[in-house]
C-alpha cells in the first residue's frame, strides 16, 4: 500500500476516550458519579454486534487490550502513516457523546469541557496532521455556546460537532449555536449517535438500523434548510458524516420539487435547496455502497457537482474504507478533489495552499 | 514457488487459523475441526483487510426461518475482522452472502508433519 500513497483529507477518524481519561478534567460533583457511583450513559445499541469485534475493526484493537482508536501512536502507525494522511479531522464516538444524552445537562455539559480539553492536549497539540471537532451539550443551548467560546477559536479546532438523535437541529431555539460556529470560522459536523432512524426507539435488527442511517441524515438537512439555517448563516457550512452519499440526488430533486409547490410557506429561501446544498452541505463518503465506475459517475452527475463528497475512512470502526478500495478508480482530478479538495474548500481552518 | 512448507502440522489445531507466507505471498491457513488444512490468499476480496486478524467460527445458515436462529458450519467460516464478511472454507472460500465471489485458495498437502503449499 506505500507504494500508492494519495493526498487525502479523512474526514471521519474516531477517537476513542475512557472515562478513567478524562476524570481527572471534570469537577465534583461530577467526578464522584463516574468514580465512585460507576455512573456511564443511558443509551447503549440492543444489539449483539454483527462483526468480528463489536463496532472496531478487529485489528484495530490494541495489543494490550484497550479499545481501538484509543492510543494516538497506535493509530499513527495502522492508518495516518500507514495510508499517507495529509490530514485528518477526529469525530470521536461513544462514551461520552455529551450532546447525545437526555437529561442530565449539567454533566453533559461538563464531560464537553473535559472533553475537548483532553482531545486538544492529546491529540490535537501531538499530531500536526490532525484536527479536531468542538463537542457540546447542544440541548442546553446557553452552555453549548459558552463552550463554543471557549474553545472555538482554537487553531485545529475546524467544526462544531451535533449529533443526529432526537432534536432536528434547524429548530430556531438552537440558532445561537450556529451563530457562535459561524463568528469562529467553524463548520458543523453531524455524525449519527444512537437511536436516530426509528422514531426515537431501535428497530430490531442493526441490519436495519444501520440500512437507515441516511435517512436520519436527511431528516436533519431538511430541518435546517426549510428552517433556514443556511439563509441566515450564510458562512456556514454542514458536514454530514456517515451517512453515506447515494440519496443526495434524491434529497435534492425533493426538495426542489417541494420548493416549487410550497415556497410560501418558507419564504426566507431565496435560493434552491439543491443550490443550497450544492454551496453550504457536504457529505463523507463511508459507508461507501459498493458501485461500477458508471454508477459513481452517473450519481455525481445526478448531483451536479463533484464538489460535494469528502472521503472519509470512519477508522478505527469495523466498516471502515480503505482509501484504496472503497471507491471506483476515476481520473486524477476528480480524485483530488473528492480525497483533499472538497474538504480543504469546505473547512476554512484547514491549510489549504492552494487557495492562496 | 512451486510449492513450499508453511507450517508444521501442531502448529495449528483443529478449528484454528494461522498466517503464512508463500514465496511473496501472504496466505491464510486454516485447519476445519475434521483437521483438514486449507490456504488461502490472505486478503479479503472486499476491501484488502488482513483475514488473519478476523477469526474462524461457525455462521447462521439459510435453513433458518424468521425469527430463529440454525447455526451451524462450526470451524469452517472465516469472518473478515473489518466488514465481518463470511467465507466458507470448505466451499472453496466462497462468501456466504454471494457464492459467486470467492477467495483466491492454494492447493494444500500433507507430508508427515509439514503443511506443504502449491500450486
Amino acid at each position: 500500500m506505500t507504494k500508492n500513497k494519495i493526498s487525502l483529507v479523512d474526514t471521519d477518524i474516531h477517537e476513542r476516550v475512557q472515562y478513567r481519561d478524562i476524570v481527572d478534567r471534570l469537577d465534583e460533583p461530577f467526578r464522584h458519579y463516574i468514580e465512585n457511583c460507576h455512573w456511564i450513559q443511558e443509551k447503549h445499541m440492543p444489539y449483539t454486534q454483527p462483526s468480528v469485534a463489536g463496532v472496531d475493526r478487529a485489528d484495530a484493537i490494541l495489543p494490550d487490550g484497550r479499545p481501538a482508536g484509543s492510543d494516538l501512536g497506535f493509530m499513527q502507525e495502522q492508518l495516518l502513516d500507514e495510508i499517507g494522511h495529509e490530514f485528518g479531522i477526529l469525530t470521536s464516538a461513544l462514551d461520552p457523546s455529551p450532546s447525545s444524552m437526555h437529561g442530565w445537562h449539567e454533566m453533559a455539559a461538563a464531560l464537553a469541557t473535559a472533553y475537548n480539553d483532553w482531545q486538544i492536549e492529546n491529540w490535537l497539540d501531538k499530531d500536526e496532521r490532525l484536527y479536531g471537532s468542538v463537542h457540546i451539550a447542544a440541548q442546553d443551548r446557553d452552555e453549548a455556546v459558552k463552550e463554543i467560546e471557549r474553545v472555538g477559536s482554537h487553531p485545529k479546532m475546524v467544526q462544531v460537532l451535533l449529533p443526529i438523535d432526537d432534536i432536528m437541529w434547524g429548530e430556531p431555539y438552537y440558532h445561537p449555536i450556529f451563530e457562535a460556529a459561524e463568528k469562529h470560522n467553524l463548520m458543523i459536523g453531524m455524525h449519527h449517535n444512537e437511536p436516530p432512524v426509528y422514531y426515537g426507539k431501535w428497530p430490531r435488527y442493526f441490519i436495519e438500523w444501520h440500512t437507515l442511517i441516511p435517512t436520519a441524515h436527511m431528516k436533519q438537512i431538511t430541518s435546517m434548510m426549510f428552517n433556514g439555517v443556511f439563509e441566515k448563516f450564510p458562512n456556514l457550512g454542514l458536514m454530514m458524516i456517515e451517512g453515506g452519499f447515494t440519496f443526495i440526488p434524491h434529497l435534492m430533486w425533493k426538495m426542489d420539487q417541494q420548493f416549487r409547490d410550497l415556497r410560501h410557506e418558507v419564504p426566507w429561501l431565496k435560493r434552491k435547496p439543491s443550490q443550497i446544498m450544492k454551496e453550504q452541505v457536504r457529505f463523507t463518503t463511508q459507508p461507501a455502497e459498493e458501485l461500477t465506475k458508471k454508477e459513481f459517475m452517473s450519481l455525481l452527475e445526478q448531483m451536479g457537482t463533484d464538489e460535494m463528497l469528502c472521503f472519509s475512512t470512519d477508522y478505527p470502526h469495523w466498516d471502515y474504507d480503505s482509501p484504496h478500495r472503497a471507491l471506483p478508480n476515476m481520473d486524477p482530478e476528480l480524485k483530488r478533489k473528492i480525497f483533499s479538495e472538497n474538504a480543504k474548500n469546505f473547512y476554512p481552518k484547514l491549510p489549504n495552499p492552494e487557495e492562496g | 514457488m512451486r510449492e513450499q512448507v508453511v507450517c508444521k502440522k501442531s502448529d495449528i489445531e483443529p478449528g484454528e487459523m494461522k498466517k503464512s507466507t508463500f514465496g511473496k505471498q501472504d496466505v491464510l491457513i486454516c485447519r476445519t475441526p475434521d483437521g483438514e488444512f486449507y490456504a488461502f490468499m490472505n486478503q479479503c476480496i472486499h476491501q484488502g483487510a488482513p483475514l488473519d486478524r478476523g477469526m474462524i467460527c461457525g455462521a447462521t445458515t439459510e435453513e433458518s426461518e424468521p425469527g430463529g436462529y440454525e447455526y451451524c458450519h462450526k470451524g469452517e467460516i472465516i469472518r473478515c475482522p473489518w466488514h465481518g464478511r463470511e467465507f466458507d472454507i470448505k466451499n472453496e472460500g466462497r462468501m456466504l452472502a454471494n457464492p459467486d465471489k470467492k477467495i483466491p485458495s492454494f492447493k494444500v498437502r500433507v507430508e508427515d508433519e509439514d503443511v506443504i503449499v502449491y500450486k
